[in-house]
């Protein structure tokens, strides 16, 4: 789902990148300002490797049907472990480093990719909160957390969808429906490996979870 | 500290086990390019290693791995000075 500078070919992609950018920065000022008020512990261990984690698993793409592959994005993985101000962190970390050194996603479209997977992955948080009325023992927990992990993918490329339509020129009406076909099918991926992942961190090693201990209290948006 | 860098070994355990079977498909929104048949022009920026690959090594598994552990080692350090930046001065460090 990473756009790369490649895609922004027109004024019109450029002046949605800016806005991307825009809209990113504002996000990311405001996840700053609360993750530095609201962790009561440190996290800094459980941050720095489920991000280098997360960085690992998105170098794995595994095949969907009709020769596309895809892989994990991790919004999701990222906001139940460390909830979802540190998750936005995390994820722009990731994609930060993706960009910059290995040229997998655009600088120009930093802002879109960034409020695309960091941002929309780390607000999945809200939804998992809403479902389980705040509760990981809730029995819908981790039905939850599949279900906000397919949904930040599906978001995710609806809005990526809309940012590179200016390139096609079908517009919005090729790339919402195409992008949506695609990505219904790789979110199935990124739900099952999440709901995986998290139900046996939710087993071995319940105490890490920084962003359960959050959905306990009132996050407040 | 222990257990942590052996989960951070872990991470590299994973690289090496699963890069062999990544798929080189492409993904959603390359497919969706393609098919649509849009022209993208040449990036202003290459980065380091282009597509997980450090041009100088021959071999792809290994030069794929490498870039792998490199990124990897550099979302550490990034992360963790992120938390180190976010956490309060007066916290104690737990764990």
């Amino acid at each position: 789902m990473h756009i790369p500078d490649g895609l922004i070919t027109n004024d019109l992609s450029i002046a949605a990148a800016v806005g991307m950018w825009i809209i990113f920065i504002a996000f990311l000022a405001w996840s700053w300002k609360k993750a530095k008020a609201t962790y009561s512990r440190s996290i800094t261990a459980l941050l720095a490797i489920s991000s280098a984690f997360v960085f690992a698993a998105q170098m794995i793409n595994f095949p969907i049907a009709f020769g596309t592959s895809g892989h994990l994005v991790g919004g999701t993985f990222l906001a139940v472990l460390l909830g979802p101000y540190a998750a936005m962190l995390s994820m722009t970390i990731v994609l930060l480093m993706q960009a910059f050194f290995f040229a997998d996603g655009g600088i120009l479209a930093f802002g879109m990719n960034a409020f695309n997977m960091a941002i929309i992955g780390g607000l999945s948080f809200f939804l998992i909160k809403l479902l389980t009325r705040g509760s990981a023992g809730n029995r819908r927990f981790i039905p939850s957390v599949f279900v906000a992990s397919w949904l930040s993918v599906m978001a995710g490329a609806l809005v990526a969808a809309l940012e590179v339509s200016p390139s096609f020129a079908g517009g919005i009406m090729v790339t919402v429906p195409s992008m949506l076909f695609y990505h219904a099918i790789i979110g199935l991926g990124e739900g099952a490996i999440t709901a995986v992942l998290i139900s046996s961190i939710q087993r071995m090693q319940p105490a890490i979870m920084g962003g359960l201990t959050l959905l306990k209290e009132k996050t407040k948006l | 500290m222990k257990k942590h860098l052996g989960t951070a070994a872990l991470i590299v355990v994973f690289l090496a086990v699963f890069i062999p079977f990544a798929s080189s498909s492409p993904d959603g929104l390359e497919r969706v390019v393609e098919t649509f048949g849009v022209e993208e022009h040449a990036p202003f920026w290459n980065g380091l290693m282009s597509d997980y690959a450090i041009a100088a090594i021959g071999d792809p598994y290994v030069s794929t791995l490498l870039a792998g552990v490199f990124g990897t080692c550099m979302v550490l350090l990034a992360g963790f000075l992120l938390g180190k930046a976010m956490m309060p001065k007066n916290l104690e460090v737990s764990e």
